[in-house]
């Protein structure tokens, strides 16, 4: 059941951002994430905030540098179904459409899935863990088979659960953000909050701030994307593990490249390993098993969630021998 | 139109079968003309437009909400409850306790065993500790959330080998075994391994399915002076009836159950919950209906499961396909108590293949966890997934075809049941011959294909098969079917139609028998009130059981009808045949009367004819028998499993209406994907003993993206005219026998590795991949 909150529209991006600010008031957009997590009683909401009414934070558009705009309220399933997007960034059209489920894609939005909060089962659970301002990580030696394989700091071994994210920091996005002190613009590369820097949060958001749209930079005509997550059921899951491709090519071989994997770390996780070893070469079978089996070299995997070393190995081979041939 | 024999409530040019002189039994239909039809649920606008009234939808005007206080940890003594607070706040009527006076009654598990309602001893997470009955389900739960309980947490068990290991917490005073070991044995299994050419031998294991019907556990109760009303969703009013009568010290007759509609019960409903005498007492003490329906997280953690268990099976065959002994061990739990589904996992080792030396043992534990309740099949899918995938390594080391080497082992009689009766019918044999040919078995490509961008996605198929360990029904059920005098048929029944189109294939016997109209039927059932009793609708025995007395009800309204027209007509009624709705006098045609001008009829106003379920035939085992056969691609690189098709050849004797024998073996493969793929409970075993996923994004149940659209049924219709007298057996449960061993033997021809544990998901692939990485 729902706890006892206010409800507040807001008629403007001002007056979302002053509501925002104010104690124990929290954003609704989609309300797939709010929702859930008001029951589940993760947080309290003394008022919630519903940006439904801003129209200017939806729909995507193309910049006058040649990118894409693409505002925090439009859903998840018009990025899926966007020409634009699929056009030139296949990688997110990819991401947005194994996103949850229809019913979910079409109720939440682009700001909602990059701020969402951790499927990790003890925090979503009546357990007073780390994140949520308890004492310690229930996960770190519980059942972690969901849980990351780098990057926990040994305090907190969530995975940031957004599909979109790592497409998002793999095409060099920014999110812009509104908030009490103005706007700001944060690359999605630092839009992420390891355990390490703060247990207690996922983004940088500060209070009373409000992503308001997330910029594209405009895509060479060489520039391919791709994203892929396995989980542990065909739909309406997160991932197990997931690999956001974007690589520059010239001709044949890789120019530049952006590898960041979801389901691996608390925040989507750059395997700069493999983008270190690809470029500059051609994508050939050598290639990709050196490249595959690099992105895990460093992983720290804990009691339950070793499988992940081989299912990363085997999904970056498949990822990087399909992106190849498109 | 017809012209003036025109009949509105009667099928015209539907032969009615002959009718027994009275005393004598109906002769087997034979063919049939209604029955075995696919045709619609009677039912299918009313659940569909939502016009059907669940007991979740049932809503007085003064009805309060409960909610139930419960534990959160495994196992803990309740030191104090403290509920000033919740009952000061606005809109609750009522809090109880283990203190409220007629809160202090015994709730009956399995085995004798009872304990207080509200136990001051919590042996499982989310057990009752308190209840609340307020104006709202909000305030329901700020009221729970207000109760301040002191509990002193005790050591727990997750897991049942380590139940058994010595100073594991003794959940019940003594050590954690249910009773003694379960022996079976029969035969001498020493000679029958040394005539062995290759003995095999292999643990297994299945996790905990956890039920989820798609309606909550719940009820409504309400209260008229003494007698007790309660709406539930329920597989069995009846038992439903009883218990709580048992509990609150009540008449049988002072509590009426009434479940038409239930969203779903899998077993999980086949009785009362502690929510029924709580949502009562609540009623009782506030004088107004209450309504206590659980929340998803309640029902995972408290109404039952298919209960977890380690396996282990030694078989030994000969290089000709000839089976000569299984060894079979398993330890399971049904939790904190001793529970209903905990048995039967060695049934099909016991059963389903002729081979004279078996021994099995089941030892049943206590652990700290959640209490089974039977679940669809119980046992048999886990004895399917360890003795089919056996038979699947066995023909390979013989190098026999699987299906053969079933072939060659048809049993003809039950070599399980007390002394050993001859099966009244098997289909086994035809189940896996008209099941490999409408797969194309015998072509199944030889070598595994490949596709993907590197080769790396495999193709595989398997097969297994199946016996259900019941499935002919029995007695006891009284059927009341009343003729109205315009001709239409009110059909009265005590069973529960779960979702599986009961109603339906009983208004199908009445349309069969009497030549009404399908839609000039009208059923009334699952009301301890108003309907004759009825066993729990449970064990596949619905139809079988109901099928025949709901005939024996028709025929007994047509011998009636004969004796009254034979006055009208002044002949004898052993002359009379019912045609078209006429009261006909044989060799005569023209010698007729309407069934409704009939005098005597008439006069009564009402004609009621009464069935009852006869004795099964003695010293007969009568049995459904399975065999399914699937085809999935595994992508070796991620651990992915797509199951592409399915085709399921099933013999549950005459198939009654084929869209619903359809709807029964989907909803059993899908089921039984989820047993193989994607179920499984995750309890914290290590640190708190808690539950990990209990909602709906944590614990995985197959999607549809999960279950193949190419999914075929064959129908085995082989009318089983010994058993009874509709000749049907049951179908609901054999369903979901072989589907996970089928499954997995796919697997097993697509990569060349055997996964012995459910659920088979890209992590237990992965995990093994990794294993046999670190083993170099």
């Amino acid at each position: 059941m729902l706890p006892q909150f206010s409800y507040v529209r807001a008629s403007s991006l001002r007056e979302a951002v002053k509501h925002l600010s104010n104690q124990g008031a929290r954003l609704h957009a989609g309300g797939t994430d709010l929702l859930g997590c008001l029951r589940e009683g993760i947080f309290q909401a003394d008022t919630v905030v519903s940006i439904s009414r801003l129209d200017k934070l939806r729909g995507i558009n193309e910049t006058l540098d040649g990118g894409l705009r693409i505002g925090s309220l439009t859903t998840v399933s018009e990025v899926a179904k966007s020409d634009v997007v699929s056009d030139r960034f296949p990688g997110l059209s990819q991401a947005a459409s194994q996103v949850a489920s229809p019913q979910l894609r079409n109720q939440g939005t682009v700001g909602g899935n990059i701020c969402q909060k951790p499927r990790c089962w003890y925090y979503r659970g009546e357990l007073h863990c780390l994140r949520k301002g308890g004492d310690m990580c229930y996960a770190l030696a519980g059942e972690n088979q969901y849980h990351c394989i780098f990057g926990s700091d040994n305090k907190c071994c969530i995975v940031y659960p957004s599909d979109m994210a790592p497409v998002l920091v793999a095409l060099d996005a920014e999110a812009r953000i509104s908030g009490p002190g103005g706007d700001r613009v944060v690359p999605m590369g630092k839009f992420y909050v390891l355990p390490g820097d703060n247990v207690e949060k996922e983004t940088v958001l500060e209070p009373g701030e409000i992503v308001t749209e997330v910029l594209l930079p405009r895509a060479s005509k060489n520039l391919r994307s791709s994203y892929r997550k396995v989980r542990a059921r065909r739909t309406w899951d997160f991932a197990l593990a997931g690999v956001a491709l974007a690589i520059l090519f010239e001709g044949d071989k890789v120019k530049g490249a952006r590898v960041v994997l979801s389901g691996a770390a608390p925040i989507p996780w750059r395997a700069k390993e493999v983008e270190e070893i690809i470029t500059g070469q051609r994508l050939d079978a050598k290639t990709i098993a050196k490249a595959s089996g690099a992105s895990v070299k460093n992983a720290e995997p804990l009691e339950h969630n070793g499988y992940k070393i081989p299912l990363f190995i085997g999904l970056l081979e498949e990822q990087l021998a399909a992106i190849a041939k498109t | 139109m017809k012209g003036k024999n025109e009949q509105i409530y009667y099928e015209s040019g539907l032969p009615v079968p002959e009718t027994p002189e009275p005393g004598h039994q109906p002769k087997p239909w034979g063919k049939t003309h209604v029955v075995g039809k696919p045709l619609p649920r009677i039912d299918a606008y009313q659940r569909v437009s939502g016009a059907a009234v669940y007991p979740s939808d049932v809503t007085f005007p003064d009805m309060l909400y409960g909610a139930i206080l419960r534990c959160p940890h495994p196992h803990a003594r309740v030191e104090s409850v403290d509920t000033s607070d919740a009952e000061r706040m606005p809109g609750v009527f009522a809090v109880i306790t283990g203190k409220t006076p007629e809160a202090n009654v015994k709730w009956p598990y399995q085995n004798g065993v009872k304990t207080k309602l509200f136990d001051p001893i919590c042996r499982f997470e989310g057990e009752a500790v308190a209840a609340v009955a307020a104006d709202t389900p909000y305030r329901a739960w700020d009221a729970v959330r207000a109760i301040r309980v002191s509990y002193r947490v005790l050591p727990f068990v997750s897991d049942e080998k380590k139940a058994l290991e010595a100073g594991a917490p003794a959940i019940h005073g003594k050590d954690n075994r249910v009773g003694k070991p379960e022996v079976y044995q029969r035969g001498d299994l020493k000679k029958g391994f040394s005539e062995a050419d290759v003995v095999l031998e292999e643990s297994y294991r299945t996790e905990c399915e956890l039920h989820t019907p798609m309606e909550l556990h719940g009820c409504v109760a309400k209260w008229d002076g003494d007698l007790l009303t309660i709406w539930e969703s329920s597989q069995g009013v009846y038992a439903v009836q009883s218990t709580i009568a048992e509990v609150l010290g009540m008449p049988l007759a002072k509590v009426r159950v009434i479940g038409h509609y239930m969203g779903g019960g899998f077993g999980s409903k086949l009785e009362a919950g502690k929510y029924t005498a709580i949502a009562s007492l609540l009623a009782s003490r506030t004088g107004r209906p209450v309504k206590l329906f659980l929340t998803r997280e309640e029902t995972y953690l408290t109404v039952g499961n298919r209960p977890p268990g380690y396996m282990k099976l030694k078989a030994g065959v000969k290089k000709d396909g000839t089976l000569t002994a299984f060894e079979f061990e398993s330890v399971v739990t049904g939790g904190a108590y001793p529970a209903r589904g905990t048995g039967l996992v060695d049934w099909v080792v016991r059963e389903l293949y002729t081979c004279p030396n078996v021994r099995t043992q089941r030892i049943d534990t206590f652990t700290n966890t959640g209490v089974a309740r039977p679940f669809r099949a119980p046992g048999h899918p886990q004895g399917a997934w360890a003795l089919e995938q056996m038979m699947d390594a066995l023909a390979e080391k013989i190098g026999m075809d699987p299906v053969e080497l079933r072939l060659k082992n048809i049993p003809s009689f039950s070599q399980a049941q007390p002394g050993n009766p001859p099966y009244t019918t098997t289909g086994l044999k035809q189940c896996l011959q008209k099941g490999a040919e409408a797969f194309g078995w015998k072509t199944k490509p030889k070598v595994k294909s490949s596709s993907g961008e590197t080769g790396h996605i495999r193709t595989g198929v398997g097969m297994a098969a199946g016996v259900w360990f019941v499935g002919g029904g029995s007695p006891p059920s009284t059927i009341i079917v009343k003729l109205f005098s315009d001709g239409s048929v009110n059909l009265n029944m005590g069973a529960s139609d779960l979702g599986t189109g009961t109603k339906t294939v009983m208004a199908m016997v009445v349309c069969e028998e009497l030549g009404v109209k399908l839609d000039k039927i009208q059923i009334e059932n699952a009301d301890t009130g108003t309907t004759q009793f009825a066993t729990p609708s449970g064990g596949s025995k619905t139809v079988p059981t109901e099928s025949p007395a709901v005939r024996a009800a028709a025929v007994d309204v047509k011998q009636q009808l004969l004796k009254m027209a034979a006055a009208d007509l002044k002949t004898d009624a052993s002359k009379l045949a019912i045609v078209d709705g006429d009261v006909i006098v044989s060799g005569n045609p023209a010698k007729k009367i309407k069934i409704t001008k009939i005098s005597a009829f008439k006069n009564r106003g009402v004609l009621i004819g009464v069935g009852y379920r006869g004795p099964n035939p003695p010293n007969r085992a009568i049995n459904p028998f399975a065999a399914q056969f699937c085809e999935v691609k595994v992508n070796t690189k991620t651990g992915e499993v797509e199951v592409v098709r399915f085709v399921a050849a099933h013999d549950s004797g005459r198939v009654m209406n084929l869209l619903t024998y359809e709807n029964q073996v989907f909803g059993g493969i899908t089921m039984g994907i989820g047993f193989a793929l994607t179920e499984a409970r995750v309890l914290d075993a290590g640190q708190t003993g808690k539950m990990c996923n209990r909602n709906w994004h944590d614990y995985k149940l197959p999607t549809a993206l999960d279950v193949p659209a190419d999914m075929t049924a064959v129908p085995i219709d082989m009318p089983d005219d010994e058993a009874n007298s509709t000749g049907a057996k049951g179908l609901g449960e054999p369903v979901t026998i072989p589907t996970a061993a089928a499954i997995a033997n796919a697997i097993y021809n697509a990569t060349g590795v055997r996964f012995t544990a459910t659920p088979i998901t890209p992590i237990s692939i992965c995990r093994l991949a990794a294993e046999q990485g670190r083993k170099g």
